[in-house]
């Protein structure tokens, strides 16, 4: 579903980012990336819908060449992939229901969006991805009168309403309690059980990586570390992929 | 699947705001007699004159008439924000809530307010019988309309300042008059000098036109040619004026940025 | 010690300046004798045609300057050439005083409130375009990016996750430059372009500054009115 072909970004001001990455993810994946910050991660699911451009190497996603692509296919091949962020980047100042709509941009004229006659389909798709998550009855709400985890859940149902095949999580639960995050990992790992959406999602919490994980992927510098299940990985791996001793911060724990 | 209902006051708002926008832009065009075509024949007539105003007149004998003009709008401005900075800043503290009485402050900030009310033009107006045609009038204009700008401004600065080192001067025994230098003025130092660069730039604009009443500056000039449908050298005042209102912006700005920065004020 | 240099071409003359003070007892005497009946009769129509002004440029040109801001900043514009015109034509508009575009306007389309309409379109559009561009620069660049990566357009990102960023602002800053735009179009009048200013100026060549204290009181009324009701609507809003 999602090839990786000799991947290297490297950004302007020298910092490699990843180097010399290839790597196969099959359709109805859920893969959990680990490694410390700054070994990758965030650059490597962003070379998936092109938001970073790789440097050298092609990513192919249900084989078409998104690294290429031109600006027509590239909305296309978006519109197929959802994404959800540490920092949830939801439009503060709209309702939940509008934030969720945005998610069906692509499917609908730049006119009628701006001037907000949204299509019932449209509007149907957005509350259903909104009761997936059960959090429907905040449709009007302000997106900043909620809580972060309520705010994580409108990001899924705004990727959700793309009606995706890949779904990116970048470190989805990074800011959000214990409680809270195994709640937002437990709707991820539903849509894709449920939907057969073909799941990446970057975490630096190793509990919680081999708590929903099945495949796991390490990143280390840039490059490809560790690759196979989860139930294989001992400590002397993480410890490999961070590149020192695991600490008390590389646990998501239990307590609020 | 149970789908809540949009709030009616959220669309209330919106309609209600919009519909005020459209009635009052279509009660005050057709006020003004102003039909949607007259916007459309517009860009038309604008580019008649413009093109009337090239080849521009560039002879000496233009040059030696707009630019001392053009000079002296310069000194208008800059002695007008002298005037402005210079009075406003004591002023300022007496207005400011948090350093002065508040009975005092208050009223100083209403007086500030109607002095602010008058633009520079009407008080040029003003003046002129007083002070009679020239610069001086525009200077006084402008001056005094800074003041009240200036001092309303650099009011809200020393009132949003952070109080802390002010307890410290005050717990180690300073008076008020210490506290005022060190701990008010280094904070609020730089903010009001770019407000001081910025009301520079602004009143360079207004002097320019002042000329128009003539009070001094290049206004009168572009005026006099309009009037006399000289367009070349029409231009030619327009031109100068121009660069030189860019100059002053641009080397403003970068004195406010650096200002900002840190860099160049050391209190 | 420019300062001193610019005093002094000025020519800061108290002699003259003595000399003028005597004029002013002449001058006071009709100021402070204000005919309110004839003010009332001949200035209300041409204040309602200021404020007419006003309401219609600020509307026009700030709307206007709404897009044009998105296309002046870095954080929605990336095309760097049209960036650069965008942000070139704002900054060549603020150069202009708003006195000249009227003076301009009223040989182009000819006297009357239409060039003063124009000109403080001008004007309006110059302010509001560099504080706005200024506000977009520095909005939040994630929902943006969320927006893209869900293959919207650029126009469709900006509008769903910039725009609603910036509302408030902009809705402050409409409020200031329709301010603004009052008292500017008090003043176009003096070159003819409409309003209560043709009025003042006709008076005040006859000297007539007994019939212009009573204008310039209903413009005071008028202003801080105004004031007032903006002051509410902002507190109403935000």
């Amino acid at each position: 579903m999602i090839e990786f072909k000799n991947i290297s970004v490297t950004y302007p001001g020298g910092v490699k980012a990843l180097d010399n990455v290839t790597l196969n993810i099959d359709e109805g994946d859920f893969v959990i990336i680990v490694g410390m910050s700054g070994a990758g991660k965030s650059t490597l699911l962003r070379t998936i819908n092109n938001l970073v451009k790789p440097t050298d190497g092609e990513v192919f996603v249900d084989n078409k060449n998104v690294t290429n692509a031109s600006k027509k296919e590239l909305k296309i091949i978006r519109s197929e992939i959802g994404m959800i962020f540490q920092t949830f980047n939801l439009v503060n100042r709209s309702s939940v229901l509008k934030n969720v709509l945005t998610g069906r941009l692509s499917q609908v004229s730049t006119l009628r969006s701006i001037l907000g006659m949204w299509p019932k389909e449209d509007k149907e798709i957005a509350f259903e991805s909104l009761n997936k998550v059960e959090i429907l009855e905040k449709a009007y709400v302000r997106g900043s009168n909620l809580s972060g985890g309520q705010q994580q859940r409108v990001g899924i149902a705004r990727a959700l309403a793309q009606k995706p095949k890949v779904m990116l999580a970048d470190e989805p639960v990074a800011s959000l309690d214990p409680i809270t995050s195994r709640v937002v990992m437990k709707y991820l790992k539903e849509i894709n059980q449920e939907l057969g959406i073909t799941t990446i999602v970057n975490l630096h919490f190793l509990d919680l990586a081999k708590e929903f994980g099945e495949r796991l992927i390490g990143l280390k510098d840039g490059k490809l570390v560790y690759d196979g299940s989860v139930n294989d990985v001992s400590d002397e791996d993480f410890e490999n992929i961070y590149g020192r001793a695991i600490k008390s911060s590389d646990i998501l724990g239990d307590e609020d | 699947m149970n789908t809540p209902k949009q709030p009616i006051n959220q669309k209330l708002l919106k309609y209600t705001i919009t519909i005020m926008i459209i009635i009052g832009s279509v009660w005050s065009a057709s006020g003004l007699q102003i039909t949607p075509d007259r916007f459309l024949t517009a860009p038309g007539k604008i580019w008649i004159l413009v093109s009337a105003m090239f080849p521009l007149d560039l002879s000496s004998e233009a040059m030696d008439r707009i630019v001392p003009k053009v000079a002296e709008s310069l000194f208008i401005a800059w002695a007008g924000t002298v005037i402005g900075a210079v009075f406003s800043f004591p002023v300022s503290f007496i207005a400011a809530n948090n350093v002065s009485q508040n009975s005092l402050s208050r009223v100083t900030k209403q007086i500030l307010n109607i002095i602010r009310a008058f633009p520079e033009l009407i008080l040029a107006f003003v003046l002129l019988p007083v002070t009679g045609l020239g610069p001086l009038t525009g200077t006084l204009a402008v001056g005094i309309h800074s003041i009240g700008t200036l001092g309303k401004l650099s009011s809200e600065v020393i009132e949003g300042i952070d109080e802390g080192p002010l307890e410290s001067i005050k717990s180690s025994g300073g008076s008020k008059i210490n506290e005022l230098f060190f701990g008010v003025v280094p904070q609020v130092m730089p903010t009001i000098t770019s407000y001081w660069l910025y009301r520079f730039e602004i009143n360079l604009r207004a002097s320019a036109v002042l000329g128009v009443v003539g009070a001094g500056g290049v206004g009168a000039e572009l005026i006099n040619q309009l009037r006399f449908r000289d367009f070349p050298r029409a231009g030619t005042v327009l031109v100068v004026t121009i660069m030189m209102v860019l100059i002053v912006d641009t080397i403003s700005a970068a004195i406010r940025r650096r200002i900002i920065k840190g860099r160049l004020i050391k209190v | 010690m420019f300062s001193v240099f610019a005093f002094y071409q000025i020519g800061f003359n108290l002699e003259d300046f003595q000399k003028n003070l005597s004029n002013r007892r002449l001058i006071t005497d009709t100021l402070f004798n204000p005919k309110w009946d004839w003010a009332i009769e001949n200035a209300t129509l041409a204040l309602i045609e200021t404020i007419q002004i006003a309401i219609l440029a600020s509307i026009l040109g700030c709307f206007i300057a709404l897009p044009l801001s998105f296309y002046a900043s870095k954080a929605t514009n990336q095309t760097t050439i049209t960036y650069y015109i965008y942000k070139s034509f704002l900054n060549f508009i603020r150069t202009i005083p708003d006195l000249f575009w009227a003076m301009l306007f009223t040989v182009a389309v000819g006297l009357g409130p239409f060039a003063g309409v124009l000109a403080l379109i001008m004007f309006s559009m110059a302010i509001m375009g560099k504080l706005l561009s200024e506000t977009i620069d520095s909005i939040d660049l994630g929902p943006l990016e969320a927006a893209k990566a869900s293959g919207a357009n650029q126009n469709q990102a900006v509008f769903t996750s910039a725009l609603p960023q910036i509302l408030p602002n902009f809705t402050a800053y409409f409020l200031y430059i329709f301010e603004l735009c009052i008292r500017a179009s008090v003043i176009l009048g003096l070159v003819g372009a409409g309003g209560v200013g043709r009025i003042i100026e006709t008076q005040r060549i006859f000297l007539r500054f007994d019939r212009i204290s009573p204008i310039i009181v209903f413009i005071l009324i008028a202003v801080i009115g105004i004031e007032q009701f903006s002051v509410w609507l902002r507190r109403k809003i935000l």
